[in-house]
């Protein structure tokens, strides 16, 4: 167990890593996700013992980083951003001066290299010196440097940057492997690979966490629960009229374009087993549990896409509404929240904090984000507040309070 | 320490550093082995050993330019500082590699005095000792090019550096004749001396008040025992870097005498030095 708890690193004037406290349980696999200069590295830095934090506290197994540092160490096995590999040692002469530089004993070292050469798939280069080897291979080696001495956890540091895309599910499998063992927490700035091999991601930005959760429960929590339904038009009209009605668009077009008369043509209107749009907002948008309706409009065919309130299962009322209406349902399916959409709205959402913060600094609340979409109720409070705190203040200090209460509002955004 | 001993010897003489060192070490001695002892009849070998320290100021930044420069460009001190050793056992292990390679180099040309037995009678015990005093002197000046080397990532810049400072130390003894010897001149010295360590001390413990009383007192010691007998200050200068002189030191070795006292100062130079580079990759880590 790696219990990290106010964990900080100050480069000078810079916070490399702010506050950061998390629990990594037994055999968990952990993705740590931000983009790169996030303080991803320094963290695993840090937790490794490789430097020191200047605030806050690593404990691994119960024992401090900085103040038992050979017990931890020996509980963690550490591959860093770039594999510490020595170029002019064969691969076995490296994985036997690892298991000494571990304290291995004599007797099991042998069977140790050859197990840990064997699951990770070294066995065809084991006689071949470093330097000679291909970025992947390399990046195994150093994967099984990290496997010596059998440690508990295993850090991660970008283990499939720089590999090819094959290479890349390779070394995923070989991760998803060593995750029934051991505990794994890797970093990496690439969502699906999180997403493949973690049970649980912990998104850093700016040194900060800003969310942690497992990949299902982030995804319910800040997109919710959408499906879309596709169902197919009815047929409008004879190809004949199809192109007399392009061709009407068409001279419509040059017409506007020229700028004489904005005359809008009526398109025929389509239908779905006799209802129009609105008909259809209206048969989608009636049950309760449905909070929002969207149609698009594709060519033979009308998208609709739905949300439903959380944890409600809006599947088999969709294909209800279809049959009762008798639409053609040609698609139904549940829309895929990939980490992408909540690691962007996750540090948009930050962005837009931000914005706002300095909006507020500059006693200027209302006016700036009016436009902003609101993205969720939560950030629609946010700016009321901000709104009502700016007007009800007197004019001495209005900012500063605001962004106190801005501040607050930020924090609990992040513990999501 | 074993682990880290065992891989620098391997990395010595899997990379050829090891044998071009070795090579290039016996053959230049014995080319003064040529000069000093075969072509002028001499039985005294020390006379091969002192004329070629100057050899030293190549030698010992290849044994030891690459040993921490390498590991920080490579990165491969992420794995060693990762790993359940501690700092002290990486730079000595570091530390008796070089001494290592070295002390194999002293005893090859070992050959070199065997050939003057066999020619004539020599003074067994004296050349002992003048190749001891040689292998600690070596041993010293490793220390030396291994701090250097903990302080760049780059080996060509540490190669150079330890070029430099062997030469300083070695030159010492030129610029003390220059020194100005007035009493005057040797108060000023030691107060600089004593603000300079006034600040290391700074540096170590991070404690304003403990350095700053230490300069306070050490000055007024210092001006008392100029107010008192001046002349204890005469030509302190010279005696300071005399006795720091790593060669001075040399000359009893030189005799074929073996000095307690001159062992001692290179064993407690080289630990200093061995200590200022654990310190110096302790503190860039906890910065």
């Amino acid at each position: 167990m790696i219990e990290v708890k106010n964990l900080t690193k100050r480069f000078g004037k810079i916070t490399a890593v702010d506050d950061v406290s998390f629990t990594v349980n037994d055999g968990e696999i952990v993705g740590f996700l931000g983009p790169n200069g996030a303080g991803k590295s320094t963290t695993m830095n840090m937790m490794t013992g490789f430097i020191s934090s200047t605030e806050g506290t690593v404990v691994i197994d119960g024992y401090d980083i900085l103040e038992e540092p050979e017990k931890a160490k020996k509980r963690i096995g550490y591959l860093p951003e770039m594999p510490p590999v020595y170029g002019d040692m064969t691969v076995t002469e490296y994985l036997e001066f690892v298991c000494d530089l571990k304290k291995v004993g004599i007797f099991q070292k042998k069977g140790m290299i050859k197990e840990i050469i064997s699951s990770v798939g070294l066995e065809n280069v084991k006689n071949r010196i470093i330097k000679n080897l291909s970025k992947g291979y390399r990046q195994r080696v150093g994967l099984a440097q990290a496997l010596v001495g059998n440690p508990g956890t295993l850090i991660l540091d970008e283990p499939t940057a720089g590999l090819d895309p094959k290479q890349v599910l390779e070394m995923r499998d070989v991760i998803r492997g060593l995750g029934e063992k051991h505990t794994v927490i890797l970093s990496s700035h690439i969502l699906q690979e999180v997403s493949a091999v973690c049970d649980r991601v912990i998104i850093i930005n700016k040194g900060k966490i800003v969310a942690s959760d497992n990949t299902a429960a982030l995804s319910d929590k800040i997109v919710g629960n959408r499906v879309v339904v596709e169902i197919k038009c009815d047929p409008v009209e004879t190809t004949e009229e199809k192109e007399i009605i392009t061709d009407i668009t068409e001279s419509a077009e040059e017409v506007s374009e020229g700028g004489e008369t904005a005359e809008t043509f009526e398109t025929p209107e389509i239908t779905a087993a006799g209802k129009n749009i609105d008909e259809i907002f209206e048969v989608f948008d009636m049950p309760a549990v449905i909070q929002s309706v969207e149609i698009n409009v594709k060519e033979g065919s009308i998208e609709i896409t739905a949300e439903g309130e959380e944890g409600e299962d809006i599947r088999e009322i969709l294909y209800n509404i279809c049959r009762e209406n008798n639409f053609v349902l040609l698609v139904l399916k549940p829309v895929d929240v990939s980490l992408e959409d909540i690691f962007i709205s996750v540090i948009n959402g930050n962005m837009e904090e931000e914005e706002l913060l300095n909006a507020a600094m500059e006693e200027e609340p209302a006016e700036t984000e009016e436009t902003e979409t609101a993205e969720s109720t939560e950030e629609t409070e946010v700016q009321a507040e901000t709104e009502s705190a700016g007007e009800t203040e007197t004019a001495e200090s209005p900012a500063e309070d605001v962004t106190e209460e801005l501040k607050e509002e930020k924090e609990n955004d992040g513990n999501l | 320490m074993t682990a880290i001993y065992k891989k620098e010897i391997r990395t010595y003489f899997n990379t050829l550093t090891g044998y071009i060192f070795l090579g290039f070490f016996v053959a230049i001695t014995g080319i003064y082995f040529m000069i000093n002892n075969m072509s002028t009849g001499s039985l005294n070998y020390a006379d091969t050993l002192a004329g070629s320290l100057m050899l030293f100021w190549i030698l010992i930044p290849v044994l030891t330019m690459r040993l921490f420069a390498e590991e920080a460009r490579q990165k491969t001190d992420q794995l060693l500082f990762t790993s359940p050793v501690s700092v002290w056992g990486i730079v000595l292990g570091k530390f008796l590699a070089a001494v290592s390679l070295f002390a194999v180099g002293v005893i090859i040309t070992g050959i070199f005095p065997f050939i003057l037995s066999r020619l004539g009678t020599i003074a067994v015990e004296k050349t002992i000792n003048v190749m001891f005093g040689y292998l600690i002197l070596g041993c010293a000046l490793i220390s030396v090019g291994i701090f250097i080397s903990a302080l760049t990532d780059n080996q060509i810049v540490a190669a150079v550096a330890t070029f430099a400072a062997l030469f300083v130390l070695f030159m010492i003894d030129s610029f003390t004749a220059e020194m100005p010897i007035s009493s005057v001149s040797s108060l000023v010295f030691a107060g600089i001396v004593i603000i300079v360590i006034a600040l290391i001390l700074y540096c170590t413990v991070k404690n304003l008040i403990v350095s700053a009383v230490f300069a306070v007192i050490a000055l007024a010691a210092e001006g008392a025992l100029y107010y008192l007998n001046p002349s204890l200050y005469d030509g302190l200068i010279s005696k300071f870097f005399g006795w720091f002189s790593m060669i001075t030191r040399f000359e009893n070795f030189y005799a074929g005498v073996f000095s307690l006292a001159d062992t001692v100062y290179y064993i407690s130079f080289a630990f200093i030095f061995i200590y200022l580079t654990v310190n110096t990759i302790e503190k860039r880590r906890w910065s």
